[in-house]
C-alpha cells in the first residue's frame, strides 16, 4: 500500500469536488429563476427578479413586429390577474392563443412586463395522463 | 380484447413475482431445481407481456378505436408505420413497451443460462424480475398507466400529434427504452454479485456487452431526439436543457464512465467500487428519468398532473433502489478493494480516474439542476446555467480523451510524452487557422475549446499510428502494422472511432451554440411589395420571398410552401429554401423548418407560425448554425464504434482469448492498448 499516493489522490479529488460544488451552487443562486404564479407577481417579492411563470395565452393579445412578439397571459390558478410578456426568440411550434405556456425571464415591475428569454409550450408528446381526452377535441 | 390485455398484465405481474420468489429461494438454498422454476416463471412473464403487447399492436393495426389508448394516439388515416408508432406515443403504451423489452432481455439471459444455472445469473434475473414486477404493478394498479381501458362512447380519434409524425420521433423513444433496459443488466449483476459477496470479475464479463449495447442505444436515442428537435420541433436548436432531455443525458454520462471502469476492472482490478457504484447510479438515473417524465412533479414543458398511485410506486422504487444499492456496497466494501492503485499524475490510470470523476460530477450537476433545484430550492435553472457547466466540463473531458491514450499505464516518461505531442500540436495549430477562417475569434472561450478539439483530433490519429507502429514491430514500415492496429482489439478500434466521434460532437456543439446567429423578420406575400426580403443581422445573407404554393403531403396532409431565394454577400443566389406548414385532416398543423446545408454551417429557416395559401405576411426566422453537422456525424461514429466492440469475435479468436485467460495472463491481453507497463 502506498499511503502517500492514496492521500494525494484523495486531496486532488476533494479539491475538484469542492470547487465544482461551489461553482454549481453559485450559478444556481445567481441565475436560478423563482417559480411564481401570475397572481403573485404584484406582491413585490419578485420585482426585477428572474421568474418562471405558467399562464394561458389570451385570445387577441398576440402582437408581432420586427422586435419580436408580445402577448398577455392569464393566471392558471383561476385568479383574474394577467401579465404581459415580451419575447424575441424562436417561437415553439405549438404556440397560439389559448395554449398554456411557461415563460422564464426578468419581471420588470415598473412596466409590469416579463422580458422572457425562454418560452415553452406544452410538450407535443401526449404523456399527459390526467387531461380528459374529450375535453380537448381535435387536438 | 381489452380484458385479455388487462389479464395478461396481471399474469405478467404474478409471473414476475413468482420468478422473484423461486429465485430468492433457490439462491438461499442453492437448489438448482428451484432456480429452474424461477426461470420457467421468467418465461411465463415474457409470454404474458408478449400477449399484452400483441393485443395492443393488433388494436393499432386494425384501427380498433374501442381502446381509449388507440383513440388517443392514432386515427384511421395514418399509415402502418405511424400506427405502429402509436404503441409508444403515450405513457401507457410506453410502459408496456418498456416491460416487453425488459422481458425480452430477461429471457435471453435466462435462455443462455438455462443449462448452466449459475447463482450469479440467477440473482441478476431475480433483480430484473423485481424491476419487471414494479412496472407490471404500475400498469395494473394505476389506471392512468393501463393501455387497456375502454374508450368513452362517442370519443373521436385524436390522431398522432403532427410533431410526432417524423421518423426521428418514431425511433427515438424505442432507442431510449432499449438503452434504459440495457443498463438495467449491469445493475442486476452488480446487485447479484454484492448479494453473493463475489468480489471477482464474472459479473463484469456477464454484463459488459449489455452495457455497451445499452450505451449504443442511449447514444442513438439522444442523437435521434436532438435531430428530431432540430428538424421538426423548429425551436431553433436541438437541445433545450429540458428536464426530459437532461434525464436521458444523465444515465448516458454515468454509463460512459461505467464502460471505462469495466475495462480497468477486468484488466487490472482497478475502479472496482466505482464500477459497482456507477452500475447502480446509471440504473437509478433511468428510473429518475421515468419519475421526472411521468409524475410531473418537476414543472416542465412535459409537466402533467400528478397521480398518487404512480407517484408512490415510482418514488418508493427510487428510494428502495438507492438504499439497497448503497447498503449492499457498504456491506461488501472491503471485498471490492482495488487491486492496484494510481501511482503517478502522468499515467493513464490517473486520467481514467479523472474522466470517471468529471463524468460523474457532470451527471450529478445535471440531475441536481433538473430535479433538486426545483424540488428543494424552489428555483429553476435554464439553458445558460447548464451551458456554463457543460461547456468547460465537455472540453475538459475531451482533453482527457485526447491525452489519455498517449500516456503509459502507471507512469509515463517525459521524453516519450513530448514526442507523442508533436502531431496533436500540429493539428491544433492547423485547426486554429480553420477557426480563424470561420471567424470564430469572436469568443475567446469558444476558440480555446475548439483548439482543444483540434488537439484531440491529432491525438486520436496519433493513437492509431502508435498502435500501428507497435503492431508492425521494429524495423518494419508503419503501414504494415496498420491492418492489425484496427483488427487487433475490438475495444481499441471502438475507442478510436468513438473518441473521434466525440471530437466531432464537442466541436459541433461549441460551433453551433457559441457561434449561432439568429435573425428574424416579416415579409409580405403581396406581389411587388417592398417588404419581400429579410437580411441576416450580420449582413451576409438575404432571403427574398418568391411565392406561396401547396402540394399534397404524406398522411393525407396538405403541405404549404413559402419559397425563398437565398442570396449571399456577393449578390449571388446560393440556393432556395422552402419552409413549410403541414396541415393534417385530424391532428392539426405543424410548422416545418428547412435547412440549407453548407460545408461549415447550416442556414436554418423556419416560419414563426403555421400558414396556408391565404397568408398575407409571413414571419421568418433565419438561424446560422456553424459546424452543426459534425454533431450528427459524430453521433454516427459513436454508434458505429459501439457496434464494432459488440461484434462477436470469430470462434478462433474467442478460443485464443479463453486460453490466455485460463493461463492467468488475461490481464495483459485484455488491456486496451496491448502492453505499455
Amino acid at each position: 500500500m502506498n499511503r502517500k499516493s492514496r492521500t494525494r489522490l484523495l486531496v486532488a479529488t476533494g479539491v475538484i469536488v469542492v470547487v465544482f460544488v461551489i461553482g454549481v451552487v453559485f450559478l444556481v443562486q445567481r441565475q436560478g429563476a423563482y417559480y411564481s404564479q401570475v397572481s403573485d407577481l404584484t406582491s413585490g417579492k419578485y420585482d426585477d427578479k428572474n421568474v418562471k411563470v405558467g399562464g394561458r395565452v389570451l385570445d387577441g393579445t398576440i402582437k408581432r413586429d420586427e422586435s419580436g412578439v408580445s402577448f398577455e397571459i392569464s393566471d392558471l390558478t383561476g385568479k383574474p390577474d394577467t401579465v404581459f410578456v415580451s419575447y424575441d426568440g424562436q417561437m415553439p411550434n405549438t404556440f397560439e392563443a389559448g395554449v398554456d405556456v411557461v415563460v422564464v425571464g426578468e419581471y420588470a415591475s415598473a412596466d409590469g412586463v416579463i422580458a422572457a428569454d425562454q418560452l415553452q409550450t406544452k410538450c407535443p408528446s401526449k404523456y399527459e395522463g390526467q387531461a380528459s381526452p374529450s375535453a380537448q377535441p381535435g387536438q | 380484447m381489452l380484458t385479455l390485455g388487462t389479464y395478461s398484465l396481471v399474469a405478467a405481474l404474478i409471473f414476475s413475482l413468482g420468478a422473484v420468489w423461486f429465485l430468492a429461494l433457490g439462491m438461499r438454498t442453492g437448489r438448482k431445481d428451484v432456480l429452474r422454476y424461477g426461470y420457467y416463471a421468467a418465461y411465463g412473464f415474457f409470454l404474458s407481456t408478449l400477449i399484452a403487447s400483441a393485443v395492443l399492436l393488433q388494436a393499432f393495426l386494425k384501427k380498433d378505436f374501442s381502446f381509449a389508448y388507440v383513440t388517443e394516439n392514432s386515427d384511421a388515416t395514418l399509415s402502418v408505420f405511424y400506427r405502429i408508432a402509436g404503441f409508444w406515443a403515450g405513457q401507457q403504451g410506453s410502459f408496456l413497451f418498456w416491460l416487453l423489452l425488459l422481458a425480452a432481455t430477461t429471457v435471453i439471459i435466462v435462455a443462455l443460462d438455462f443449462e448452466r444455472l449459475e447463482r450469479l445469473t440467477a440473482g441478476a434475473v431475480m433483480v430484473l424480475a423485481v424491476i419487471s414486477a414494479v412496472f407490471a404493478a404500475l400498469m395494473v394498479f394505476d389506471t392512468g398507466s393501463n393501455p387497456f381501458l375502454a374508450a368513452e362512447p362517442g370519443m373521436q380519434p385524436f390522431g398522432l400529434n403532427p410533431l410526432l409524425l417524423h421518423p426521428g420521433m418514431v425511433l427515438h423513444p424505442p432507442a431510449l427504452f432499449i438503452g434504459y433496459v440495457g443498463v438495467a443488466v449491469p445493475f442486476a449483476y452488480a446487485i447479484s454479485t454484492l448479494l453473493l459477496g463475489r468480489g471477482d470479475k464474472l459479473w463484469v464479463q456477464r454484463s459488459q456487452k449489455w452495457t455497451i449495447a445499452g450505451w449504443l442505444f442511449l447514444s442513438l436515442g439522444i442523437g435521434l431526439g436532438a435531430w428530431w428537435a432540430y428538424v421538426v420541433l423548429s425551436f431553433g436548436g436541438y437541445w433545450a436543457w429540458d428536464p426530459v432531455e437532461n434525464t436521458s443525458l444523465v444515465p448516458w454520462l454515468t454509463a460512459t464512465a461505467l464502460l471505462h471502469s469495466f475495462t480497468l476492472y477486468k484488466s487490472r482490478g482497478l475502479f472496482r467500487r466505482w464500477a459497482l457504484g456507477l452500475a447502480a447510479a446509471t440504473f437509478w438515473f433511468t428510473i429518475l428519468a421515468t419519475w421526472t417524465t411521468r409524475t410531473g412533479l418537476i414543472q416542465s414543458v412535459h409537466a402533467f398532473g400528478t397521480r398518487s398511485v404512480l407517484v408512490w410506486i415510482l418514488t418508493g422504487f427510487l428510494v428502495v433502489t438507492a438504499v439497497t444499492s448503497a447498503g449492499l456496497i457498504a456491506w461488501r466494501w472491503r471485498r471490492f478493494e482495488s487491486h492496484d492503485e494510481v501511482q503517478s499524475w502522468l499515467s493513464r490510470d490517473f486520467l481514467y480516474y479523472l474522466t470517471n470523476l468529471l463524468l460523474t460530477l457532470f451527471a450529478v450537476a445535471v440531475a441536481f439542476g433538473t430535479v433538486a433545484v426545483p424540488l428543494l430550492m424552489d428555483r429553476t435553472v435554464g439553458p445558460s446555467t447548464y451551458d456554463s457547466v457543460a461547456r468547460p466540463l465537455g472540453v475538459a473531458v475531451l482533453a482527457l480523451i485526447a491525452i489519455c491514450p498517449l500516456l503509459a499505464w502507471r507512469k509515463t516518461e517525459g521524453a516519450e510524452l513530448r514526442k507523442t505531442l508533436i502531431l496533436p500540436g500540429v493539428t491544433m495549430l492547423l485547426s486554429g487557422l480553420l477557426w480563424l477562417y470561420l471567424g470564430f475569434q469572436s469568443s475567446v472561450w469558444g476558440f480555446i475549446g475548439l483548439l482543444v478539439c483540434g488537439f484531440a483530433f491529432g491525438a486520436v490519429i496519433q493513437f492509431v499510428l502508435r498502435s500501428a507502429r507497435r503492431a508492425a514491430g521494429p524495423g518494419k514500415s508503419l503501414w504494415s502494422g496498420m491492418g492489425r492496429a484496427f483488427t487487433g482489439s475490438r475495444t481499441r478500434t471502438a475507442a478510436y472511432i468513438v473518441h473521434m466521434g466525440m471530437v466531432l460532437i464537442v466541436a459541433g456543439l461549441l460551433g453551433s451554440t457559441v457561434y449561432r446567429q439568429d435573425s428574424s423578420g416579416i415579409v409580405s406575400t403581396k406581389a411587388g411589395s417592398e417588404d419581400a426580403t429579410i437580411t441576416t443581422d450580420d449582413g451576409r445573407y438575404t432571403l427574398e420571398f418568391v411565392r406561396l404554393r401547396d402540394l399534397p403531403g404524406s398522411q393525407n396532409s396538405t403541405r404549404y410552401y413559402a419559397d425563398f431565394r437565398v442570396i449571399g454577400g456577393d449578390s449571388e443566389t446560393i440556393g432556395t429554401v422552402e419552409p413549410h406548414t403541414d396541415i393534417y385532416p385530424v391532428s392539426g398543423a405543424a410548422v416545418r423548418a428547412v435547412i440549407l446545408g453548407q460545408p461549415f454551417q447550416d442556414i436554418f429557416v423556419v416560419t414563426d407560425e403555421p400558414f396556408d395559401a391565404t397568408a398575407e405576411t409571413i414571419a421568418v426566422r433565419v438561424v446560422i448554425f456553424p459546424l452543426i453537422r459534425w454533431v450528427w456525424i459524430g453521433s454516427i461514429f459513436l454508434c458505429i464504434g459501439a457496434a464494432v466492440s459488440l461484434w462477436p469475435k470469430r470462434r478462433k479468436q474467442e478460443q485464443e482469448a479463453r486460453v490466455t485467460e485460463a493461463a492467468g495472463i488475461g490481464a495483459d491481453a485484455a488491456r486496451p492498448d496491448g502492453a505499455t507497463a
